[in-house]
Parts: C-alpha cells; structure tokens; sequence
C-alpha cells in the first residue's frame, strides 16, 4: 500500500502538490503566489528559464525525497513540462512510482 | 577570531589538480586560512607533503565536471562531483567559502542550487576586477553568469556589484555605469533604454557608460551589464591586450637599434603589464548566492589560485553574502 512511504504527512494529494509547487515557483521567481495557477506556462507566463525549473526540482526532490523514498525526477522529462499544472501531475505520478518500488 | 575555511576545487581548470593544490600550499601557510581540497583522493593527496601541512585536509569526491559539459544538468547528474561538493561544503558549514578554476556555469550552478539564493535576488552575477593603471580596479559585473536579463535584474546587478566594490576596491560610495553603445540615456538596445530609468534610483548611478571607458581612470568604479556582453568585452579586452603585447615585442625586435631599446625598457614594460595579468586578480566573486564563491580563470595558475583564496577569505571576513543580503533588502 503506498501509504506507508509516506512517513508522518502522509500521502501527497494534487492540491497538496499544486500548493507546494506554487508556494517553491514563487520563492524561485520572487514573485507572488497568486499569479501562479495550474495554467500558468513556465516560460511564457512566469517567465522561468531551465534554470529555474532545475532549482525547483531540486526543492522538490528535497522536500518529496523526505516524505516518500525514491521520489526524483528525470532531467529528461523536464523538456514535456509547459504548464504548472503538467508539473504537478508529473510529481503526483512520480510519487506513485517511487511508492510502488518502495 | 575564528579561522576561515575555503573548499577548493581540486579537480577544476586546465593546470589541476598539480597547480591547485600548490596554490593552497601556498595559501594556507601566508594567508592563514584552512582548506578543505575537494577532488579525487588518489589524485590529491600524492602531491601533498607528508605528513599533511596543518590546516589542509582533504574530501573525496569521486566525479569531475567537464569544461564542455551543460552546467546546470551536469551539477545535477554527478552529484559526487568535486565542484558539487565544494557547494555543498559551504552549504553544510564545512567551509565558509568555495573557489574553483572549473567549468564556470557549474561552479554557478553549484552555488545556486546547493548555498541557495540570497532572497529578492532573482540571478547570481559574476563581479570581475578590470585593472586601472594607477588607479586600482573597475568591477564589471555580470563577466558572464547570467546571459539572458530583465531591466530589473541589471538593477539588483547593480545593487550587488555597488555593495561588493565597497569590500573589493575600497571605495565607500562607488559609482556605476549602464555599459551601452552611448552615453545618453537613450543610446541602446531595448534592454538598455528600459533599464536606465530604474537605474538612476540606484545611488551612484552616473549614466551609459561605453566599451572605452574600462580600465580608465575618471569613469565609473562599476559597470554593470548582462552577462552575455559582460562576458564578450572581458574576453575582448584579453585578447586586445595580448594582441597589444604582440605588437610591442615585435617592434622590439625589428631592428638592432629597436632591440637595444627594448634592453632597456623591456624590463619596466614587463612590471607595468604585471598589473593586467587575469592571474593576479584572484578571479570574479558570484554575487547573489548564499555563501563565497570564487571563480577563477581556467588556466589558473598555483599564483592564480593564491589570489583566488585571498579573495575569498577577504570576502568571507567582511560577510559579502550578508552585506549584498542587506543591500537589496533595503533596495526592495
């Protein structure tokens, strides 16, 4: 059961998620959460270059890495994440993967 | 007073890891400092005395970032590399700062993502001294960290780089300039004409200034641009340089009355170019991270690496981060 990788917070839902991704974009960019949605596009919208999109896989990885073991991301996936939403449901699927090989 | 750490990169630049490490020989027996040699222990450590000179010790770390490797996907993938885990040494409390004559972009990479970002600063800069005959130094900031700006990050450049001249060139209130292709205001590209207006709330903002006025006395002690462009005239002005000194040694030898000129003041030309030797600058500072980096050229020499290491350790004394941290805390 994939519950018990999460250990203490329990398993990551996609608004939890969504609100991770968000409240790490906007640290990131420096910018206020608000402007940030599920369809906002990374370079077009918020401006984010590959760097920042790197920066803000590693805080992820950081912060899932603690709640589910084997959470990571493929570098070569980042190329297919336009929108903040198609990258919290990359993350949602990730966690998945990382709970079933656990 | 508590003894200063840097984190050097053993494996980085093309003279490493022999010319590394006998510049923090060096480094650690006048400077004063304790360093923690990050790279391949079997490489290393057979070019340290035995047994090992108080105040080095080294950290193994089993990968290299090449010079052509993309730094950003490169700091990611070996996360064993040496330049990584010079970062990361700084970010663990390790050590108090990072030099490295490796791939420049990683050693940028590793800061950002491993020492984090100093908040409000949206990207790190690159701060280059530019030798001023008798006159000191000219910062050039960004020399080549972040290619692609907005008209507000040439302001936090600008911020950072004033806050960094105070420390680096003794300068209480540093001036700056916008580098572009005239002085008015509304010389330049988009980028340019939109940054100027914001520019002139920094204090010490003087205006455009051109690609004549580096490395000359009565301008500007800043000059502020992306890092693309930053980049392009620091690499300009070598080349011009070498290609200058070319032209002087050929005139010396051209004839027997030139070269018997040359006996004479070939010796007094030597010292005076001494002053635009890149080796003795000691390398650029990545401002905007959360810690002392020190990027150094990458055919630095052991003397190259001496410098770098002053540098950082002076950096680390007046708490650069910390300073840069305030000076756009108070601009925003």
């Amino acid at each position: 059961m994939p519950a018990e990788t999460h250990v203490e917070r329990g398993p990551l839902g996609p608004e939890e998620a969504f609100a991770l991704v968000r409240e790490r974009l906007a640290e990131i960019l420096d910018i206020d959460e608000t402007r940030i949605t599920r369809e906002s596009r990374f370079s077009e919208d918020l401006e984010a270059d590959s760097l920042a999109l790197i920066e803000l896989v590693e805080a992820l990885e950081e912060e899932l890495g603690e709640r589910t073991v084997g959470f990571s991301v493929d570098d070569e996936d980042l190329a297919d994440l336009v929108s903040v939403g198609d990258a919290v449901d990359y993350v949602m699927a990730r966690l998945q993967v990382a709970s079933a090989d656990s | 007073m508590t003894v200063c750490t840097v984190a050097v990169d053993a494996m980085g630049g093309d003279r490493a890891p022999g010319e590394i490490v006998n510049g923090v020989l060096r480094g650690v027996e006048e400077l004063g400092i304790e360093v923690l040699l990050v790279g391949r222990e079997e490489e290393v450590t057979p070019l340290l005395p035995s047994p090992l000179p108080s105040g080095i010790s080294v950290l193994d770390a089993r990968d290299v970032i090449a010079m052509d490797d993309e730094p950003a996907s490169a700091v990611r993938k070996k996360k064993d590399a040496s330049i990584v885990r010079c970062a990361q040494a700084v970010r663990d409390g390790l050590a108090d700062a990072m030099v490295s004559a490796g791939n420049t972009g990683a050693a940028m990479a590793a800061a950002l993502l491993r020492m984090g970002r100093i908040k409000g600063v949206a990207r790190p800069a690159i701060a280059v001294p530019l030798p001023v005959p008798g006159h000191g130094y000219q910062l050039l900031v960004d020399a080549g960290a972040t290619t692609d700006v907005s008209p507000e990050w040439l302001v936090q450049f600008a911020i950072m780089g004033r806050e960094y001249a105070r420390v680096r060139l003794g300068v209480d209130e540093p001036t700056l300039g916008l580098l572009s292709i005239g002085e008015e205001p509304g010389k330049g590209d988009e980028l340019r004409k939109l940054a100027y207006p914001l520019l002139q709330a920094v204090p010490g903002f003087v205006g455009n200034v051109e690609g004549r006025d580096f490395m000359r006395a009565a301008t500007v002690d800043v000059v502020v641009t992306d890092g693309f462009t930053g980049n392009v005239a620091l690499k300009s002005l070598e080349g011009a340089l070498r290609s200058l000194a070319s032209l002087v040694f050929k005139v010396f030898e051209s004839s027997p009355e030139a070269r018997a000129a040359g006996d004479v003041v070939m010796p007094m030309l030597l010292d005076a170019a001494e002053a635009y030797d890149p080796e003795l600058t000691g390398g650029g500072v990545l401002l905007g991270v959360a810690g002392v980096c020190v990027i150094s050229h990458g055919s630095s020499s052991a003397n190259a690496i001496f410098k770098a290491l002053s540098v950082a350790a002076d950096a680390v004394r007046a708490d650069v981060p910390e300073r840069v941290r305030e000076a756009i805390a108070n601009a925003r």
